[in-house]
């Protein structure tokens, strides 16, 4: 497979899960924003530190203003993180690439592009009937995973596809879970009342999940738990490394590249650094340590993988 | 509906129309006619609908930029097929054989020995001024001696249903995918009426392409590498380009994919560099190696000449085709015909004027309300005046121009291009077409898929069938009677 088609695939998926997982936060905040809780109204200073970037001034004008924190995280073009950028990218990476996507991924890849384009969409972002149109957007990052899931070959193609995914969907999960933390001080000793985490699971797609599974009331360690150990859940940081070890072992083998030593090492240390660790371990160096960890030799991982596979330019 | 009813008011002018003859239907468009005059007519409008939905919907489509927004569009496809008989399109394929024969000969002899200049068959000033006689490539030799691997050679029609040569077109011809494209509609629209004619199939192209390139490999592997190289996504042919990647099978690269080490050329691949044999190219010769060609090109691939002047590496078409299709060097062909293949043309020309002679300068100045003007290096229908109906200013403009650079202008008489019935706002009416066949030429021969794409101007009484200039194209048959 040609680098630069196997870069367009991982990117592709990269910027639509991005795009989903900015959704899906969007939809919690906006949602949970409607209601004054016991921690008052949650602002939207989490999604745009997460999502955009901005400095502290900037932040501080935003975060009581709905209608604007939507349309810089969804339509501003300036800001470089926004959705309607993230999904141009994917649909410049999935043009360049037209002859390997199926004519179905294609038509969705489309469709997002020229529903996030619509004027439609924006005035309606813009009016009190903001949220169907956020629901639909993400109704429709959904269904491009399902369509990719059921019409794409189980090639290279949907390994490359695969590593951008999870990789995303892993720093998704690491970049929220480490801003509900950081507001409690790290302190997994305490508990704070599921209220205060229902923004970080619904977020996550995991509220249910959570119900289901975790009976006592040690909501700071169970949810932390959660996101980072649970194999069962979709968006726990090791259940993506799960995924990432399959399909990273898949395009080895396939390719063989040069650099394929160094490149398994470092992703093993990256995944026993999870697979191997319990609380005792990260109380050692402190929650806060250790997903900075995650976050960097994850990042690390992420550009070997491109120097190995993709370097065509 | 009968046929008399969906022909009302289908006037004629003088120029030749396809279907009709002075009072009767042609006979090949007999059958047709009888069939959908059993159509309704809100019928034919629904099977229109249904055909712009096809082209849309696969994304055939093109895109019109304005106000920094793209608009995505289709090239206007009119539902009613044209017809060729087999007998015409025997005399079609021989004269279009015949011609690139001689065209392929002189590429050879213009990069080699000259020896057509040196007879003063051709003037040698008239070469060396041609802007796309390429020195680079003097001395090259290609695979088999084939230049012309892939063609699109324009003939119409004139006043008496004589077929003529207009152009050709020896590049990087585009339009093909459309003709494909346009059967498989077509197969959609009126799937009974294609068996019940007897028309000849086109869709083995890709496949015939497919061989040729595969025979030009310079290594003697069982499986070479052929690569189609693509501008990129910003081209208005890219759709072509991923349509005849798919078809074949072949990957479609782009000039940063590739990269040439020790003479050779590889691509870029997740498992390291892979070597490339064949590359059919569809990006100009000045854009194909910054190193040899244009610096600031970073379409092209660094290093690309050399390989091809080693013969590493096959490309298609051949560096240089560009003097060959020159619209000056253009009347000069019969001349080539006789020349290397001692045989008569069997498609004229158009009579062509070259404006640097001052005595068809002045012949056709006076006569210019019935001539049409064009700049040899341009195409696509720009640069060209058609003197019938070009305002006394515009054509004072264009003389001037004519005597600053004689040379860069040639003359022809204006050809009335020969009609046929199309289906506009709920009726017949007759709209002027060109032809233009796929020859594709490889080590076992010259190979044309029966039938081509016709171009329609779309607007009445127009006579430039150029996709920028508000022409459409059809679905064209070659019928064994």
């Amino acid at each position: 497979m040609l680098s630069r088609i196997a870069d367009s695939m991982y990117w592709l998926n990269r910027y639509v899960e991005r795009s989903e997982g900015l959704l899906r936060m969007l939809h919690t905040s906006y949602v949970l924003s409607l209601d004054k809780g016991p921690y008052g109204f949650n602002t939207w200073r989490p999604m745009l530190q997460i999502f955009a970037g901005l400095p502290e001034t900037s932040i501080h004008k935003l975060e009581n203003n709905p209608t604007e924190a939507v349309c810089l995280l969804l339509l501003d073009t300036k800001n470089l993180n926004s959705l309607k950028v993230n999904l141009n990218r994917a649909r410049e990476n999935a043009r360049g690439m037209q002859d390997h996507i199926t004519k179905e991924v294609w038509e969705q890849v489309n469709h997002l592009y020229h529903l996030v384009n619509n004027p439609k969409t924006e005035q309606q972002l813009k009016s009190n009937d903001a949220l169907a149109a956020i629901e639909l957007l993400l109704k429709n990052c959904l269904l491009y995973t399902g369509i990719t899931d059921s019409t794409m070959p189980r090639g290279m193609s949907w390994s490359f596809m695969s590593l951008g995914k999870y990789i995303e969907r892993c720093l998704v999960t690491i970049d929220m879970a480490d801003r509900h933390y950081q507001t409690i001080g790290y302190d997994l000793s305490q508990s704070k009342d599921i209220l205060y985490w229902r923004s970080l699971l619904f977020s996550l797609s995991g509220y249910e999940f959570h119900l289901k599974n975790y009976r006592s009331t040690d909501y700071n360690y169970n949810v932390a738990h959660q996101v980072i150990f649970n194999p069962l859940f979709p968006h726990s940081i090791m259940y993506s490394l799960t995924r990432l070890k399959k399909y990273l072992d898949d395009a080895v083998r396939e390719n063989n590249p040069a650099e394929k030593y160094s490149l398994l090492k470092q992703f093993g240390r990256l995944y026993s650094n999870v697979e191997f660790a319990d609380f005792d371990w990260i109380k050692r160096s402190g929650l806060p340590d250790y997903l900075k960890e995650t976050r960097s030799n994850l990042l690390q991982f992420s550009r070997a993988l491109s120097q190995s596979f993709f370097s065509y330019s | 509906m009968t046929a008399e009813e969906l022909l009302m008011g289908y006037a004629r002018s003088h120029s030749w129309d396809e279907m009709m003859a002075i009072d009767s239907i042609r006979v090949p468009y007999q059958n047709l006619l009888q069939s959908i005059g059993q159509l309704s007519v809100e019928n034919l409008r629904q099977k229109d609908v249904l055909a712009g939905e096809l082209f849309m919907s696969q994304g055939i489509t093109f895109t019109v930029y304005s106000d920094n927004a793209g608009i995505e569009r289709i090239f206007p496809f009119d539902i009613l097929p044209r017809i060729i008989t087999g007998s015409e399109w025997e005399q079609i394929e021989s004269g279009i054989k015949q011609r690139l024969r001689a065209l392929n000969l002189f590429l050879k002899d213009v990069y080699h020995e000259q020896q057509i200049i040196k007879d003063n068959i051709i003037p040698a000033w008239l070469i060396a001024s041609c802007p796309h006689f390429t020195r680079e490539v003097f001395g090259i030799d290609v695979p088999y001696d084939i230049y012309v691997h892939i063609s699109g050679i324009d003939l119409i029609r004139g006043e008496d249903g004589k077929f003529f040569i207009l152009e050709d077109n020896l590049r990087t011809p585009s339009g093909v995918s459309y003709m494909l494209e346009n059967r498989e509609v077509t197969k959609r629209l009126f799937s009974d009426l294609l068996s019940a004619n007897n028309v000849r199939m086109v869709n083995n192209y890709p496949l015939l392409l497919h061989s040729i390139l595969l025979s030009l490999s310079p290594r003697p592997v069982s499986n070479p590498t052929a690569v189609i190289l693509t501008p990129g996504i910003f081209n208005s042919a890219y759709y072509e380009h991923t349509f005849l990647a798919r078809q074949m099978g072949v990957p479609l690269v782009e000039g940063r994919d590739l990269v040439v080490s020790n003479h050779k050329v590889f691509m870029k691949t997740t498992h390291g560099l892979e070597q490339v044999d064949v590359i059919y190219r569809r990006i100009d010769d000045e854009f194909l190696d910054p190193l040899v060609f244009r610096p600031d090109s970073i379409l092209g691939v660094p290093g690309l000449m050399g390989a091809y002047r080693k013969g590493a590496v096959a490309i298609v078409n051949a560096v240089g085709n560009g003097v060959a299709d020159d619209k000056a060097i253009y009347a000069y062909v019969p001349d080539m015909i006789r020349y290397y293949l001692n045989e008569e043309p069997i498609l004229p020309n158009v009579p062509t004027y070259l404006m640097n002679d001052p005595g068809s300068r002045e012949y056709v100045f006076n006569n210019i309300s019935n001539m049409v003007l064009k700049r040899t290096n341009q195409s696509g229908g720009y640069g060209m005046l058609m003197g019938n109906n070009a305002s006394e200013e515009e054509i004072n403009k264009f003389k001037t121009e004519v005597e600053k650079n004689p040379r860069d202008f040639i003359a022809q008489p204006i050809i009335q291009l020969s009609t046929v019935p199309c289906f506009i706002d709920g009726k017949f009416k007759p709209r002027h077409v060109d032809l233009r066949p796929y020859a594709l030429c490889g080590p076992a021969g010259i190979e044309i898929v029966p039938g081509g794409l016709t171009r329609v101007a779309l607007r009445e009484g127009s006579l430039v069938v150029n996709s920028s200039q508000g022409g459409g194209s059809k679905d064209t048959w070659v019928v064994d009677l």
